[in-house]
């Protein structure tokens, strides 16, 4: 909203126009967001919050400013009239759309004389191209008071004036040139022709005021802001009007615009008969609601005192009409005030008009509250993987149409029903489509040595009735694995690369082999376990994935769900041997589809006496001397004993078990 | 027998003059004077000796052990010496460390991090609740019905007719609020969607939002904690100023400003739980009060990194992310 210091003047003469006012007004709520001189005047633009309809005009403002100031506002030039007993030109007006609908109606007036050029400066101000006389003054009158009104051609108009929700399939002409397409909770004003205006939003094409119209209506009502704002989404279209009366407009404020209205156009035209008349339903419209509040409850609420007179200063330049008795205020809200239903409004009231800086800031005393919070995942483990060179990245929850189908059942997949471009329609199922264009994103600058993860949700729609959110952590690694560097030879990053991070962060996971990931190379991937629970998948994309790589550097993701992870949550110290450890290395000879672990695991399971660790340190293929799909499998024990030194003998021993055991398990043979 | 010990020295000597080094000289020195040691074994011999040669064979050996000693620590002094010039080509500190590894924390975690741990002091813990959500918990039990005009304020994403993906953490309060009993004092960083795309705004953005209620909450403690609060935040005292404005959900409803080069920018949006708000989740307004305040992530990182376009959050440019590598 736009205000014009010299029209704020002529209503409130005594107010100066200086850098107080503009701090007065953003202290008031009416935040200034500009400040610009046009010829003689000072414009001030303002952000009205949707609560403050009363301030979408000069008047409005000027009423606000009152409670700081109290200056006199001048009474605006009216020509008094009074309303008809009948209600000749008003057919049926539905009290629902609108509880209150007035129209005056003029005969031979002059619509061909100029409009004082006062008007067009200020209305081309607003934005606002002039256009005859009497539109001119309506739109003048709209922003001096804030009650938008229409003018229609009455010679055009046939029968009554009625307002009804219109029907399916009904089209309406405006006066834009557009055609509108109506539905049954579209607004309407009609004549016995058809429709006439789309109410409260735009007037229709065949009554509009033209330059030589002779006899006019000019409607003033009041429009149930619910049903102007349905028409106005609906059809995309914010007219003036329809801002404000979605926002609501004073009902009771009819006699004084048709008024300000008729005062103008005599000035400034030629007219004669002039006649008022309005239907209303006063049961529908909500005035002089009244709020008590115990004077107590100012300082409960803000939490420091303000005077008792201060209080009733201030409600009474409100117009709030307060009483007291026994600390209980009462006061009648002004009908332009929808925003104030209840004390804590009215505490806002107080608290805006003494300023926000009144209120001297006080330190919160300490919690009694129960920690209910939950554990913040990525805020315990992101340090862990960024000492391991990996960047956290953040992506956006969209990917673009169809890019997950061939992964997942497309039925699994949430779309967006609104969404803002086809390339950010539908939900992610997983965090790794949301990496590959992040790993392709710095490829295409020349960074092809990556490592970066990811902490957020993934969706998935089970039915239509449960929606699932997962709260992930994904990570991408590709190329070398250090810079390449004195004396250092840098190697491509594998697979162990990949679950080496992990481990080092989560040491108690297993990797299974596996080919269901449909994401990932079905040579390389694994399914990831922690004490039994499936908990992710990790291994080398695949080519359906990402091919277009035209350096071939070997990418590998993994994806945990990060609430499914449990984290050791104590340590119990257990004693440590001061006694030597002993190191036996153990060659044996299997088929190559043993896997390491499961022989690592054999072992463990028996849990051989003395036997403190187990690694495999080396696998190895000699075709000629072991034969085909026989592998050469070095493994290293050690072994140490809490209440002595242990002698050759005994680890032999144990030695001997373990490998019988081996050979038993695995038909393992001792490599000679 | 002087002779014996003589030719002892001039074989140390001649050893001595070809050893080239502190290790080797170590090896001579044990083969000497160690536990096996030449020396030793003549200092062993002194028992089979006779009696009255004992005392002299004994000041004799002292005093070849003490030369010997001499011998090798001159040595060895020398040996120093040379390796030190040996050593003496350049050893260049300058020249880079090897296997480093900087990963990097995204500058909007750093922000959430940052903030979390300011408002863990004054007792606030962090809680997540969805991201797609269903009317009532995103606007009807915050007070926006329907018809509301502040709906315009929320141009919403929708996935079903009923379900939303929410356009506020504002949602994580209701939650909280029908689960738990007051007192409680809660944070909600996390993702929040907007149907709105252009240079300041982003459809998919993050925000925290904080939530006290208790007996006897008011309006000066809110701008006690939002003053500390951004003091702490930014490190250095701000110019800010509170002046009305209006959220649905909160009455007083206060917008928090501060001054940067000269203009008041907006960061943090606040004020007193609305009692309405408090009834939808089942709380006695008359016993307790509550004050909520929200502010937008990538806003306030914006200001405290300097930077200047939303976007470069979301496109993940390493060159982008590896400026932030301090672990923090």
């Amino acid at each position: 909203m736009k205000l014009s210091t010299n029209w704020l003047k002529e209503i409130t003469p005594g107010i100066k126009i200086n850098n107080k006012l503009i701090e007065s007004l953003t202290s008031l709520g009416l935040e200034v967001s500009n400040v610009s001189k046009i010829k003689k005047d000072t414009i001030i633009d303002l952000d009205i919050t949707p609560n403050r309809s009363d301030c979408l005009s000069i008047y409005g403002v000027a009423r606000d400013l009152f409670s700081i100031y109290g200056k006199t506002i001048k009474p605006l030039k009216q020509k008094k009239i009074s309303i008809k007993k009948s209600q000749l030109p008003l057919a049926k007006i539905n009290s629902m759309i609108s509880p209150i609908y007035s129209c005056l109606t003029i005969e031979n007036i002059d619509n061909k004389i100029k409009t004082p050029q006062y008007i067009k400066t200020r209305l081309s101000d607003y934005g606002i191209i002039a256009n005859n006389i009497i539109v001119d003054i309506l739109n003048y009158v709209m922003i001096e008071i804030g009650q938008p009104m229409h003018a229609f051609d009455s010679d055009k108009i046939s029968g009554k004036l009625s307002v009804r929700f219109g029907k399916k399939n009904e089209t309406f002409h405006a006066l834009d040139g557009q055609k509108y397409l109506l539905n049954n909770n579209i607004p309407i004003v009609t004549d016995s022709n058809g429709i006439q205006a789309i109410a409260g939003v735009i007037g229709g094409k065949s009554s509009s005021v033209q330059i030589n119209t002779k006899n006019i209506i000019i409607e003033c009502a009041y429009f149930n802001p619910e049903f102007v704002r349905l028409a106005s989404k609906k059809f995309r279209l914010q007219t003036d009007a329809s801002y404000r009366f979605e926002r609501g407009v004073d009902p009771l404020m009819h006699s004084f615009a048709i008024g300000r209205v008729l005062s103008l156009l005599s000035e400034h035209t030629t007219l004669h008969k002039t006649n008022f008349f309005q239907k209303a339903d006063k049961l529908k419209i909500k005035t002089n609601n009244k709020i008590k509040i115990n004077i107590d409850k100012f300082t409960q609420i803000l939490g420091q005192q303000i005077p008792k007179t201060k209080i009733i200063q201030i409600l009474k330049r409100l117009n709030f009409h307060p009483t007291i008795f026994n600390n209980i205020i009462t006061v009648i809200v002004p009908s332009y005030r929808f925003d104030i239903e209840n004390e804590y409004d009215l505490i806002e009231e107080l608290a805006r008009v003494v300023g926000y800086n009144y209120f001297k800031p006080t330190a919160l005393p300490v919690t009694t509250s129960a920690n209910i919070g939950n554990n913040n995942f990525l805020e315990k483990y992101s340090s862990y993987f960024i000492s391991r060179g990996y960047h956290e990245t953040v992506s956006f929850s969209f990917l673009p149409k169809n890019s997950q189908n061939n992964f997942i059942q497309p039925s699994k997949i949430i779309a967006i029903k609104n969404p803002i471009s086809e390339d950010k329609s539908e939900l992610r199922t997983s965090l790794i489509h949301s990496l590959i264009k992040t790993y392709k994103y710095n490829f295409s600058r020349q960074v092809h040595d990556i490592k970066i993860f990811e902490n957020g949700n993934t969706y998935v729609n089970h039915n239509s009735n449960s929606m699932k959110e997962v709260n992930t952590i994904s990570g991408l690694i590709s190329g070398k694995n250090y810079d390449s560097n004195l004396k250092v030879d840098t190697k491509d990053l594998s697979f162990f690369d990949l679950k080496g991070d992990l481990l080092s962060i989560f040491p108690d996971l297993t990797f299974v082999p596996s080919s269901k990931i449909k994401t990932l190379s079905n040579s390389c991937q694994a399914l990831i376990f922690q004490n039994k629970k499936y908990i992710g998948y990790c291994g080398e994309i695949s080519d359906e994935l990402y091919r277009e790589n035209s350096v071939k550097n070997n990418v590998y993701i993994f994806e945990l769900f990060a609430d499914d992870i449990t984290m050791k949550s104590s340590i119990i110290y257990k004693k440590i041997s001061p006694f030597p450890r002993v190191k036996r290395d153990l060659t044996v000879l299997v088929d190559d589809n043993i896997a390491g672990r499961d022989i690592i695991d054999v072992i463990e399971r028996e849990s051989f006496k003395y036997m403190i660790n187990i690694k495999i340190n080396d696998i190895f293929y000699n075709r000629k001397e072991f034969g085909k799909d026989i592998k050469s499998v070095s493994i290293e024990f050690c072994f140490q004993d809490a209440n002595g030194t242990l002698t050759d003998n005994i680890v032999n021993k144990q030695m001997d078990l373990i490998f019988n055991h081996l050979a038993k398990c695995f038909k393992a043979k001792l490599r000679k | 027998m002087q002779k014996k010990y003589s030719l002892l020295i001039s074989t140390l000597k001649d050893n001595l003059a070809e050893c080239d080094s502190l290790n080797k000289l170590v090896l001579i020195k044990s083969q000497y004077l160690g536990k096996q040691g030449k020396l030793t074994l003549e200092f062993g011999r002194i028992k089979d000796s006779k009696i009255s040669e004992r005392k002299e064979l004994g000041r004799i050996l002292n005093d070849i052990k003490m030369q010997i000693s001499d011998l090798i620590d001159k040595k060895s002094e020398s040996l120093a010496s040379i390796n030190k010039k040996e050593t003496l080509n350049f050893f260049d500190v300058t020249l880079p460390g090897r296997n480093i590894s900087s990963g990097s924390r995204h500058p909007i975690s750093i922000t959430i991090s940052t903030i979390t741990k300011i408002l863990n002091n004054y007792g606030f813990t962090s809680v997540s609740g969805p991201e797609i959500e269903n009317e009532f918990y995103n606007f009807e039990a915050l007070n926006i019905p329907a018809s509301h005009p502040a709906r315009d304020m929320h141009d919403t994403f929708y996935v079903t007719d009923n379900k939303l993906l929410r356009t506020h953490t504002s949602s994580v309060q209701i939650h909280t609020m029908l689960a738990n009993k007051p007192p409680l004092r809660i944070m909600t960083p996390g993702k929040v969607y907007r149907c709105d795309s252009d240079p300041t705004h982003s459809p998919m953005f993050h925000q925290i939002e904080g939530l006290c209620i208790d007996k006897d909450i008011n309006f000066c403690q809110l701008k006690g904690l939002l003053i500390n609060f951004i003091e702490q935040f930014f490190g250095k005292k701000m110019e800010i100023r509170f002046r009305p404005s209006y959220f649905p959900f909160t009455e007083p409803s206060a917008e928090i400003d501060i001054k940067f080069n000269n203009k008041w920018l907006e960061v943090l949006g606040c004020g007193i739980v609305h009692p309405n708000v408090l009834k939808n989740v089942k709380i006695n307004h008359k016993q307790y009060s509550g004050f909520a305040f929200g502010l937008g992530i990538e806003r306030l990182a914006m200001l405290k990194y300097g930077i200047t376009d939303l976007r470069i959050f979301y496109d993940n440019d390493i060159s982008f992310l590896s400026q932030f590598s301090v672990l923090k």
